[in-house]
């Protein structure tokens, strides 16, 4: 039985890891207006460099810290380097984008070298604790206690003191100012960025050595807390940070506490919606002072849509169509099913995130709203599959709305934060809630896909199935965006604040979008949950949601036939191609950054 | 054209500038003399601002060449034509508003490494801006509107100049503080300093200026003397026509 004191401990060492990522993400976003979701990455690298250098090289203490600081610093650099100096002049979703798409390269290239099996990372220190009060504390709580402060005072050190701790502090007050006084912005954000991946590197090191484990899905929980802290203590705001990771430790430590473990997360997560609807610049911005830009304007690479005529369209569907009449072998059938349920998830986030510019990052919540809706009418309800998924479309849109609505104030990169943490604390949810979702265990024996009373067992019947609700999805959409409706979303996007002069009313506009887009997701989940005949919290994760993200990027964002052969491209061409699964995920990071380097607007173009 | 000296230290020359698909400058030429206070007039949005961004190189012309000291200033970046003597008291200050008020002056001294002296030309400002000694621990963003355009000018002095661009810098002052502004721009021009001066209020830039150029939506409509302009009504016309155009 763990004392009050004990939590108190754990929380504010758990917070000294989360500042020691989130001061670096606060350095990156003042300098660069950058939330850089590599953080985690890097972080994730550092622990296991700290692996190699400990088990492997045997490597003692102080050295093993200086070689994952070194280590991650250069990662950093060559992140900086050839990754983001070459987006500069590029549309400003564009650096978020390439951090993404390097996330997913970096974690798994760290998953291929290193297998996905968990990890032991001893810290090599006495395992004793001495008591402190009624609770304890340990050598590695002092260990990460005196890293944290030894960091704090050195970044203090070199802002306050150095020139080039000046040239940070001034490019991050006003970039264009700096540069008249002679600053190199190249050499800031080099510095920024060595410095948040020295620092997170450790810290991935220190957490690897807390719990005695690493593995690979650490990556994205430690972008995630740092963001989550770094946007409580203000965006770009360094002490802030600090004082934003410390209370999301105490507040997880004590979550832990009086509700249990599985909670942990969902209070991160409630917390960063709270402060981001209450107070989008933080806790502690004082009310004179202007917000950090919240990075408006067009979001998206202006082009011309490629113009595809109305009978290759028809040519094209048709030929799908009758596919199956061909000696197809059951493969094809069923990487096309699983590219026209892509397809419809894309169709929805196109929507969202192409035409009215809300780039949602937590799409796969929509599928698994749909998803158990579907597979709970059906089980529990016995109501028929054809109509349960049409209640898990519905279930999805009103719901998946509701959710979201919170977040409509926001713009730009705060949309995609609320977004992510919406899709999180869905899943969070899904897994506390056991009576209604069966928490771990998942949803078993959900019954086959059936229409009027036939089952659709046969891949040739299902693969018809998705493609005819996929064509008709996409036929309804494309009506949409021709209609004064369409127009109207595309003005929110281009120009919120025009918009709004015209009259034109945000909320209703994103709501009507979301309300669309959350029952096409809500479809394509309610239809894969009784493909599957089991689902669980983590069938429809956040790599799903970047996947979509990925497909409609690589249609061109908000063209609803770019939606469709993106998702075709990207489920069928690592088949053709034969890839090992484990290689379509490194895959899918570099089409994201190549695409958003040199062909932002996408195959067909935005619209 | 009317420069007295026979190689100006800056020049722009057949300048044509983009913002996308809109033109914001058409053919633009400027000359600035050695030791010279010339002064650029136009009304809102004729595309005085951009003027200075092209000199400071934070805006790159489609067409045409800047110069300064007989070398192209195009290829450069910002901190780099900083570097080679020209420093710039941007449009509304832009000061550091969180840092203090030394280390906005320190900040000007950026591109020096000769610590002493830089310190010697921080008591040097103090002289020339009395004012400022009481508040170098005051966060910039605290000072009042005239104050901070002190500390600008201090910033801008502070990396020893051969030349100053200031945008508006009398923008938004009291009379009091206009009239010591335009003061300090002279005091400043006869140590030696050239000033590029962007300005609204044609009336009172042209009592300090040597030269003043008239830009109108983009198009250089009127040059001289100042001395001749002051008096010319078409300087108050073209005024007009500018900000109707806008
Ligand atoms: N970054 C920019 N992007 C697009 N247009 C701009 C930009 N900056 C200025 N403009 C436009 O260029 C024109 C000239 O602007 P500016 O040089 O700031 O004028 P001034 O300083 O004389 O008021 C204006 O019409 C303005 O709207
Ligand atoms: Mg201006």
């Amino acid at each position: 039985m763990s004392s009050w004191l004990d939590y108190t401990i754990n929380g504010l060492i758990v917070g000294n890891v989360y500042a020691l990522v989130a001061v670096g993400l606060a350095l990156i976003f003042g300098v660069s207006r950058l939330i850089n979701f590599a953080q985690g990455s890097i972080y994730l690298v550092g622990a296991y460099i700290g692996w190699v250098a400990v088990v492997q090289l045997h490597t003692p203490l102080p050295l093993t810290i200086l070689v994952v600081a070194v280590a991650a610093a250069l990662v950093g650099l060559i992140i900086e380097r050839f990754g983001l100096r070459p987006l500069q002049n590029s549309v400003r979703i564009a650096p978020l984008l390439a951090t993404i798409g390097i996330s997913f390269v970096l974690d798994q290239l760290v998953m291929l070298t290193f297998s996905p099996n968990p990890r032991a990372l001893p810290s090599q220190l006495p395992d004793v604790r001495f008591q402190v009060g009624n609770g304890t504390i340990g050598p590695l709580d002092l260990l990460i206690a005196g890293v944290g402060i030894t960091s704090a005072l050195l970044l203090f050190v070199f802002l306050r003191y150095s020139k080039l701790g000046w040239a940070v502090r001034a490019t991050a007050q006003d970039r264009d100012a700096a540069m008249q006084m002679g600053v190199d912005v190249n050499r800031v954000n080099q510095a920024v960025f060595g410095i948040a991946a020295a620092l997170g590197g450790v810290s991935g090191m220190l957490v690897g050595m807390y719990y005695n484990q690493i593995d690979t899905a650490m990556s994205l929980q430690a972008t995630l807390k740092g963001v989550v802290a770094e946007v409580v203590g203000g965006a770009g705001n360094v002490p802030g940070a600090v004082i934003g990771s410390l209370l999301l430790g105490l507040v997880e430590s004590y979550g832990v506490a009086v509700f249990g473990t599985s909670y942990r997360n969902l209070f991160a997560f409630l917390l960063l919606v709270v402060v981001l609807v209450l107070r989008p610049n933080g806790l502690f911005a004082s009310a004179r002072q202007a917000p950090p830009e919240p990075l408006t304007g067009t979001f998206i690479a202006p082009s011309r849509p490629v113009r595809i005529p109305r009978w290759a369209l028809l040519v094209a569907a048709g030929g799908f169509a009758i596919l199956p009449l061909f000696p197809v072998s059951f493969y094809v059938l069923q990487t096309l099913i699983n590219a026209w349920l892509l397809g419809m998830l894309a169709l929805s986030l196109t929507l969202v995130a192409g035409t009215i510019g809300q780039v949602s990052l937590g799409h796969a919540a929509l599928l698994a709203i749909g998803a158990y809706t579907s597979a709970l009418l059906s089980l529990t309800l016995s109501v028929p599959v054809g109509l349960a998924i049409i209640g898990g479309g519905l279930m999805s849109a009103a719901l998946g709305t509701l959710l979201i609505s919170p977040s409509f104030r926001l713009r730009g990169h705060y949309v995609s934060i609320a977004t992510l943490a919406i899709g999180e604390i869905v899943s969070l949810v899904i897994l506390n809630w056991e009576s209604v979702t069966r928490g771990p265990i998942g949803i078993s024996g959900i019954p086959p896909l059936s229409l009027f009373g036939y089952d659709l067992i046969s891949p040739t019947s299902i693969y018809w199935f998705s493609l005819a609700v996929m064509v008709v999805l996409a036929l309804l959409q494309a009506r949409l965006l021709g209609s004064h409706l369409g127009r109207s979303f595309r003005a929110i996007r281009d120009d919120d604040i025009a918009a709004r002069a015209y009259g034109l009313s945000l909320n209703r506009y994103k709501s009507l979008a979301f309300i669309f887009g959350g029952f096409a997701a809500g479809v394509s989940g309610g239809i894969a949950a009784h493909l599957y005949s089991y689902i669980n919290h983590e069938t429809f994760n956040t790599q799903q949601s970047i996947l979509a993200l990925t497909v409609v990027i690589l249609g061109g964002l908000g063209n609803v036939v770019g939606a469709i052969v993106g998702s075709v491209a990207l489920v069928g061409l690592p088949e053709v191609f034969r890839l090992a699964a484990e290689y379509r995920i490194l895959i899918y990071g570099i089409v994201l950054l190549l695409l958003v380097r040199f062909r932002p607007q996408g195959l067909l173009g935005t619209i | 054209m009317t420069t007295s000296s026979p190689e100006p230290l800056l020049a722009l020359s057949g300048v044509n500038t983009f913002y996308g698909q809109a033109q914001v400058h058409f053919d633009l030429s400027i000359s600035v003399g050695r030791g010279h206070i010339v002064c650029l007039l136009g009304g809102n949005a004729s595309g005085k601002s951009t003027t200075m961004k092209i000199i400071l190189g934070l805006v790159k012309p489609r067409s045409g060449d800047v110069s300064f000291d007989g070398a192209s200033l195009l290829g450069l970046t910002t901190p780099q034509v900083v570097r080679r003597g020209i420093a710039s008291v941007p449009e509304a200050r832009r000061l550091f508003a969180d840092m203090s008020v030394r280390e906005n002056i320190l900040m000007g001294a950026f591109v020096r490494n000769d610590r002493d002296a830089v310190a010697q030309d921080l008591d040097r400002m103090l002289t020339l801006f009395p004012r400022l000694g009481q508040r170098l621990s005051q966060r910039a963003g605290s000072l009042s509107g005239g104050e901070q355009q002190m500390v600008a000018m201090a910033r801008a002095l502070m990396s020893r100049p051969r030349m100053i661009v200031m945008d508006e810098p009398t923008m938004g002052l009291s009379p009091l503080y206009v009239d010591r502004v335009l003061e300090l721009i002279r005091t400043i021009n006869q140590d030696g300093v050239s000033v590029f001066m962007v300005e609204q209020n044609a009336s009172l830039a042209l009592e300090i200026a040597h030269e003043a150029y008239v830009l109108q939506t983009g198009r250089i409509v009127l040059s001289g003397p100042a001395r001749a302009l002051k008096d010319d009504p078409r300087v108050r016309d073209a005024y007009l026509g500018g900000s109707e155009a806008a």
